[in-house]
Order: structure tokens, then sequence, then C-alpha cells
């Protein structure tokens, strides 16, 4: 094994673990006496710097200044560092590291380093699940992630509701990963292969049957699927919103990242027998979620739905079991992770202050308040919605055009998925229904002065305000210009 | 290059206005003004260029290329009218708005959004980008409605959002299929939204079948047919004077434009077989919108039946797929488009802000109180009737003549009765309005006259009313353009 290249390729890794360590580190030497405000300081910015080095290392990596062909053969498929998977590595890490701002405002917890020591924890696993095509390499990272989310939830510990959502979380959880773990050994057992580039053609045996529909019950539920969503709402709206925005962005785009890798080597026998299991649970992903939502006052809880509803668009794509199909599902990932983020980020600025639950009414006026916040929490939850030339429509598009795509022909009404895109699109409907009750809020009503608890205007922070800018940015410019990173994903 | 102009202009317009501080609606009135007037301009100079039949002012790039979508620009003489009339109705809707103070800068920032979603949508040549525009023009709407709207304005925005996304749930799915379906002549998949290169090749015709209604309905659900025309009525009254008047005026056009433009253009085979059916329910709209109206005591609800009752011709003069009736329905939509927007400027605004009150009953003998806007009033009311002269005469002639020509007596028939309907309740409506004594005798308040229309209104009425019976009394400014490219589209029908 050529070690000066695992080193090469593990360097973006290895500098966020030193970051961590170092927060770790300084926080409780040199800062031990400090005010909260600085500490956070302090590990905010040890933390960024590791991931803004870890990014840049990454960025380098991706113009092919070194190869890392032989890499995945090399380790058994532990690591497969192409364009498209590194791109999808640098996207977590920049999205991380816009998590970072939004964690240091919020100053819910004394145990700061530890904070943003989760934080870069989970931020690696999801590097590393994206980058692995290892079974167990990647259910390992997959646990990293899982661990440090449920540990961030109950950081809030002056909240019961957190540790009662934290307590639900690691109990499903540890059940999904049960399921997940058994279906991939089931896997293993058939293929006696540990490494997902060397399966290919698996047939509809029943063992395999078996250990793919126990894997989409385990990565059901990190994607939030009906009905293994029920740990969502409650999690959503206890967590500390930050890492909210979190669990509803990163550890999707490493589950659906995942489930994209395992289906691959599906030959066309297993392909029919899996796709009425993956049918059903997008129906009913998207039934629970777009009329769960339409009854929600808490707004970060209405997010939980709208994300059980998106996930449900996004086996939409998943049926397809093509390379634009494929590409749809980590494209739609993407751009409903930035959306959401945003707007969790806009949420958390919003509330930080408030002490309680933000309920919609509570945004009322906020277009007189902060406007800029008002107008990047449109672009946020238009892309959600789904409103072109915001990216979210694209990537609905994109995945309603790879379901069609992958049969077009329709001699009847259930050939191929022209049933499947209908009904989304029936439930795209549905949903707008919410999302324009969330923006009359921010958008239409006026403030209701009165109310003492409403928000009040705030300062949003420089940081905090680039991050918000820049995924508002980057929801608009992917709408209108997706062609290169969609190259990069279809590497 | 220069219709797309059109597009930038208002988009930029939107984010000028937008930025603009919000108390300081003096100028963002003029600005907003300069913008639209733009926008007018260069739909102007693109009518007066344009020679005949093809696409011109042609531009493509690619764009999304590893999903077929490219960016392809250019009108003919289907969508220059159209851009016309949006440029029109975008002026006078900034002049009728003349007052609004309230959140002016985000008003107009919703405005301009609308009105470059709706140019946007006259200019694609790809049915990706078409579709993109139509969605960008319906959000604003919601937003102009739900904040500036009258009473129960939340209620009829989403109603409006609901409808409007249900019908381009419609459209994206035959949209897909047509993606997926469509072939050359030697039978190869041509994988393209181009809609030049889609209308080289076909559908199979089976196909047709089922893609036809939905991309139709689809749109036509936009264009206020019967019977998904609910959102119209409401929307159009909640709306605030400016929004109603790109509702009726440009809004429905957008529907209707999209069946001709991608249902019968593209599917031949499926609208001659569906034609039948798509005149039944147009002649409904033409007859149940004028029942309805007549049966109205909201002045505005009036207008905004009537308008569903005239969008039953333009339905109608599609349905005819012959180049009379076709030519008229295009006609139509222009027509419709400058003087359901006056329609609904007199009444939402000039009337309004002087009596305070919409309802029919607690109007009386206008013609006194107000003499000068109640016979503009009415000369508008008997355009929108068809009176000889005002381009609303001519489009249903031609309609009519088309339908005669290609479809069952029965249908004429009906289409004849809506028109005698049509005269029922305008002439009904001008009378409780203008020249009926008030029941209920108040008599201080029957002495009050009211102000003389303000010089913003009486450019606005000028240039709507103005534009009708230009087109009126020479029709052929238009209908040569339109018939010209409209044979393009018929060539390519089968037998």
């Amino acid at each position: 094994m050529d070690y000066q290249q695992l080193l090469l390729a593990l360097l973006p890794d290895l500098l966020v673990v030193v970051a961590l360590f170092a927060a770790l580190g300084v926080d409780y030497s040199r800062m031990r006496g400090s005010r909260l405000a600085e500490r956070y300081q302090m590990a905010c910015r040890i933390s960024a710097a590791g991931l803004i080095a870890g990014l840049a290392v990454i960025l380098v990596q991706l113009t092919q200044a070194w190869s890392f062909t032989a890499l995945a053969s090399m380790t058994d498929g532990q690591l497969e560092l192409n364009t498209g998977t590194l791109t999808l590595k640098a996207l977590l890490y920049a999205m991380g590291l816009g998590v970072l701002p939004l964690a240091k405002r919020d100053q819910i917890t004394p145990q700061v380093s530890e904070y943003f020591a989760l934080l870069l924890l989970a931020t690696l696993g999801m590097g590393f699940v994206v980058t692995s095509r290892n079974l167990l390499g990647a259910f390992v990272a997959l646990e990293l992630v899982s661990l440090s989310l449920y540990a961030m939830t109950v950081l809030n510990q002056a909240r019961r509701a957190s540790a009662e959502a934290a307590l639900k979380y690691l109990t499903f959880g540890a059940v999904s990963s049960g399921f997940l773990l058994f279906g991939l050994s089931y896997l293993y057992g058939a293929t006696e292969q540990l490494d997902l580039n060397q399966m290919t053609g698996l047939t509809d045996e029943p063992m395999l049957v078996l250990a793919y529909l126990l894997i989409f019950v385990g990565l059901g539920f990190k994607l939030a699927l009906a009905p293994f969503h029920l740990w969502a709402p409650d999690v959503y709206q206890n967590a500390p919103t930050p890492v909210a925005g979190w669990i509803g962005s990163g550890s999707k785009i490493a589950a659906a990242a995942l489930l994209i890798a395992l289906l691959k080597p599906v030959s066309s026998t297993l392909k029919d027998a899996l796709i009425p299991a993956l049918a059903a649970l997008a129906v009913l992903s998207m039934v629970v979620g777009n009329l769960g939502a339409l009854r929600q006052t808490n707004l970060k809880r209405l997010l939980a739905y709208s994300a059980i509803a998106n996930a449900g668009y996004l086996l939409v794509g998943v049926v397809a079991f093509s390379e634009p199909g494929n590409t749809s599902v980590i494209f739609y990932i993407l751009v409903y992770s930035l959306a959401s983020l945003g707007a969790f980020g806009v949420v958390a600025v919003l509330t930080d202050t408030l002490g309680r639950d933000a309920e919609i009414s509570d945004f009322n006026g906020c277009w007189t308040k902060t406007p800029g916040l008002a107008v990047a929490f449109l672009v946020f939850v238009l892309s959600l919605a789904g409103i072109p030339p915001l990216a979210g429509f694209l990537g609905k598009f994109y995945l309603f055009y790879a379901a069609i795509g992958a049969e077009p022909g329709a001699a009847s009404w259930n050939d191929g998925f022209y049933w499947l895109v209908a009904f989304a699109l029936i439930m795209s409907v549905v949903s707008l229904y919410y999302y324009l009750r969330v923006l009359k809020a921010f958008l239409v009503a006026p403030s209701d002065d009165g109310k003492a608890a409403s928000i009040a205007p705030i300062k949003i922070g420089w940081a905090a305000g680039v991050t918000l800018c820049l995924l508002a940015i980057a929801v608009l410019a992917l709408g209108l210009w997706p062609e290169p990173l969609l190259n990069l994903l279809s590497d | 290059m220069t219709a797309l102009f059109t597009i930038i202009l208002s988009f930029i317009g939107a984010l000028v206005c937008g930025l603009m501080p919000a108390g300081a609606h003096h100028r963002i009135r003029w600005v907003a003004l300069a913008f639209a007037a733009a926008g007018l301009g260069v739909s102007t100079v693109c009518c007066v260029n344009y020679s005949g039949g093809e696409f011109e002012d042609f531009l493509e790039a690619e764009w999304i290329p590893s999903i077929g979508i490219s960016f392809v620009t250019g009108y003919d003489g289907i969508s220059l009218p159209l851009l016309l009339v949006t440029g029109l109705v975008a002026v006078c809707g900034v002049l009728f708005s003349w007052t609004l103070e309230s959140r002016a800068n985000q008003f107009y920032a919703f405005y301009f959004a609308l009105i470059g979603g709706v140019y946007g949508v006259f200019l694609s040549l790809d049915l990706f980008l078409l579709f993109v525009f139509y969605e960008i023009a319906v959000v604003p709407k919601y937003f102009l409605i739900a904040i500036w709207g009258g009473a129960r304005r939340q209620f009829a925005a989403m109603k409006l959002v609901l409808y409007s996304f249900g019908g381009s749930a419609l459209v994206l799915l035959g949209m897909l299929a047509v993606f997926f379906l469509a072939h050359d002549a030697s039978g190869e998949a041509l994988k393209t939204f181009n809609l030049l290169k889609l209308q080289q090749g076909q559908v199979p015709e089976a196909d047709q079948q089922w893609i036809f209604p939905l991309i139709f309905v689809g749109f036509a659900i936009m264009a206020g047919m019967w019977p998904f025309h609910t959102w119209a009525p409401t929307g159009h009254v909640a709306a605030p004077t400016a929004a109603s008047m790109l509702l009726a005026g440009v809004v429905m056009k957008l529907g209707a434009y999209g069946c001709l433009r991608v249902a019968v253009g593209l599917l031949p085979a499926g609208a001659q077989d569906w034609a039948p059916w798509v005149a039944v329910v147009a002649v409904i709209n033409i007859v149940y919108g004028a029942l309805v109206a007549l049966k109205q005591d909201d002045f505005k609800y009036v207008i905004g039946y009537s308008s569903v009752s005239h969008m039953g011709f333009v339905l109608l003069g599609i349905a005819t797929l012959n180049l009379t009736g076709m030519t008229g329905a295009v006609l139509q939509m222009f027509s419709h488009g400058v003087i359901g927007a006056l329609l609904f400027a007199l009444v939402g605004t000039v009337i309004y802000s002087r009596t305070k009150t919409r309802m029919l009953d607690e109007l009386h003998r206008l013609i006194d109180r107000m003499p000068g806007i109640a016979w503009v009033f009415i000369v508008a009311g008997l355009a929108s009737m068809g009176l000889p002269g005002f381009s609303g005469f001519v489009s249903e002639l031609y309609v009519l003549i088309g339908a005669w020509g290609s479809l069952s007596g029965w249908i004429v028939g009906g289409a004849g009765l809506g028109i005698l309907l049509t005269f029922g309740y305008t002439l009904v409506k001008i009378h409780e309005a203008f020249f009926r004594e008030r029941k209920t005798s108040d008599p201080g308040d029957a002495e009050i006259s009211y102000p003389a229309m303000t010089l913003p209104e009486k450019i606005g009425v000028a240039i709507l009313l103005g534009s009708a019976l230009l087109i009126g009394l020479c029709p052929w400014l238009l209908t040569d353009k339109i018939s010209l490219s409209l044979e393009r589209m018929l060539e390519r029908f089968p037998n």
C-alpha cells in the first residue's frame, strides 16, 4: 500500500480531526476561565479553520493534481475518491462550515468545545459516508454521523423536550441501525463482498431482496421516509435549531448518497422486485409529509413534515434505476439540503433570542423588521416548494424526468412511472398551501407589535449573514445554471 | 435579441423597484412607469419590424444540455399581439395605481416579476423555458393579491395559486411525455424540449390522445375554462386594480396561448380528436359566464364573469382548428386583454375610489354624478359587448365564421345565444349602475357629485380604448401577421 497516497487522500479528514482536538484542547486549557461568548468564538474559529483547510485540500484533490484512481481497489472500496464523491464531500464541508456561525450565535450550552467537536465529527462522518464504497466503512461512518447527532440534539439541557426528543431519536435510530446492519450483513452473505464496486448484477434471490428491504428500513429512518419518520417532527422541533438544520441537510445527503451507492449493483430482475417497495415508501412519505404539514403551527415541525415529503419525492428518482436517476437524486438532495439549511438558518437567527419554540405566527411582519431575512427565507421556501427559477424546481423536474425517462412508453396507465410522477405533482400542489402559509407570515401579515413575545429586530452578525446570503445565492444559481454541478455529479 | 429586452427590462425593473426605499412612492411610480413603457416600446418595435410568417428575432443557446434543455426565444405573429397587449396593460396598470402608497417598492417588485414571466412565456420557444416563465408568473400573483387585495384576499390568493399550480402539474406531466415520446420522421426519439424541433417531428397518434387533454386542460385552467374557472372571478375581485388588470388582461392569455402554441401546435392529431369537446366546453364558458354575470350584485364580479365568458370565445376559436377561427382566437386574446383590463381599471379604481362601493344596488344615477367617467365606462362596456368599430366585434366575428365552417350548428347557435346574453348583461348592468334611481332614498347622498378623472387615469383610458378602437378599425394591422403564422401551424395538421 502506498501510504503517501493514502495520507494525501485523507488529508482533509486529518485536518478536521486536528481542528477537533485543537478545539477541545484549547477550550479546556487556555479558555478555561473565559466568558461563554469568548469560548464560543474561539471554538468556532478553530473549527472553521479546520473545515476551511479541509475544503481547500478537497478542492485541490478535485483539480486532480493527485490521482487516486487505484485507491478504491487498494482499500477495498473504503475510499472512492472521484469527481462525484469529492464534489459531494466538498459541499458537505462547505455546508458544515455554514452551520458553525449559526451554532455560535445560539449559546445554549456551557459544553462549548463538545458542541463544535460533535459538529465536526458529524461532518467528518458524512464525508466518509459519501466517499466510501465499502459496506462496513460506510456503516461505521454513518453511525459516526448518527451518534454525533443524537448527542447534539440533547445539548440544550435546560429543555426537557430536548431530552425527550433525543431519547426518541436514539432509540429509533439504534433500532434502524440494527436493521441496516442486518441488511448489509445479508448483502455480504449473499455476495461475499464488502466492496460495492466488486458487486454487479445482483439478481432477485430472496436473500438479496430481504437484504435490500432491511436496508430500506435502516436508511428510510435516516432519510425520514414514512413510516419510519416518527422521530423527525419531535427532533426537528426540539433540537437546537442549527443542529436541526444539520440533521435536515448533511445527514440526508449522506444517507441518500449511500442509498444510491447500494442500489447501483442491482440488476433488472432485482430492480423489478424492489420497485414496489420503493414506490410504496415514496407514496406514503409524500402523503404523510404533505398532509401532516398542513396542520402544523410550529415552523420547525412544519419543516420536518416537509422533509418527510421531500424524501418521498427523492424516491421518485431512485425508482428510475438509471444514470440520470442517480444523478437526479444526488442533485435533488443537495439543493434540498441547501434550501433546508438556509430555512433553518433564518429560523435560528430570528428565534435564538426568543427563548421558546417559534410558532409560525411569531414571524408575522418579518418584512418590516428584517426585510433581508424575509427575502432570503422566500428564496429558501420557494426552492423547497419547487418554484422556478430556484434550484428546488430543477431538482424536482430532474427527478420526474428521470422517472419517466426510465420507461417512457405508455400503453396503459400503470406503464412506467407516469402515475407516480402524477401523484408527486399533485402532492407538490398540496405542499404549496403550507409553504405559502409560512410565507404569508413572513411577507404578508402586518407585525403584531402588541404581542410581547414576537421576534424583535436583531443583529444578524456578519458570519451568519454571509452564510445565509451564500446559501440563497447558491439556491438561485443552481436553478439558473445547474450544468457544471450536474456534470461533476454524473462523473 | 430585441424582444429579449422586454424580459430583461421587466426583471431589472423588479429589482430596482424592490431595492428603492418604501417611503419613496413618488419616485417609485415614475421608475415603474419608465420600465413598463420601455417594455411596451420594445414590443412595439418588434411588432413594427416583423415581416411575416416565420419566427423572428431568433436566439438559441445551450442551457442544460444534459437533459435536453436549451434557451430558445423568438416570436411570430401569434406571440406579437400578446407581447403588445402585455406592454399596454403593464403601462396602464402603473397609471391606474398612481396613488398607491403602501409598500410601493414591494408592489412593483412583484408586479414586474409577474410581467417578466408573462413576456417570457410569449417569447419562449423551448417547452421547459416556457414552463419556467409560466411558473415564475404565478408566485407574484399570490403576493399582489394577498398583500394589496381587497376583501377575502387571502382566500382568493391561495385559491388562484393552487389552481394555477394544479394546471401546471398537468402541463409538466404532458410535457415530459412529449419529450420522451416525440420522434422524427425516421422514428428516432428526439429527446428535446425545443418547440421548433418538436414541431418538425411528431408524437405517436395514440399517445397524442391522452397527452393533449393533459396539456390543454392544464393550460386552459389558467384561461378560465369551465369548470375550472372559479379562481378567476374571486381572484379578479380580490386583487388590487393593477393586478386584476394583469390577471384579466394577460395572465388568462398565458393559458390560452399555451393551449394554442403547445397543445394544438405540438399535438395536432390529438387536437382534431378533442376539438368537438373543447368547443362544447367553450360554449358553456360563453353562456354560463354571461348568465352568471347577469346575476351579480358586485360590479367587479360582473366584469370577472364577463372575462370567463369572453375567454370562451378564445377557446372556441382554438377549437375550430381553421385559419379564420384561430385568427379570431388570437385577436380575441388581444381584444379582451385590452378591454378587460380597461373595465377592471374603471370599476376597481376610477369608480371605486370615488364611490367607495362596488355594489350595484348602492350605486345609482352615476350618469349625473360622474358624467365623464360614466360615458367612458358605457363606451368600454359596449366595446366589450362587441360593438362594431372595436376590436371585440372583429374577433368574435372571426371566431363565429370559423366555427360555422368546422363545428356543428348547435355550437354556433350556443355561441350566438352567448352573444345575446352578453348584450343583456352589459346593458342591464350599465343601467343599474349609471341610470337607475336608488330604491332606498338617502337625499343627502344623491347630491354628491364626484371629481373628474385624474390625468394618469385619462391617459390610461385613452391608451386602452384607443388600441381597441385602432384594431377595431384596422384589424389587418394584426390579423395579417397572425394568420400568416397560423398558416404555418396548420400546414402541419394531418389530412
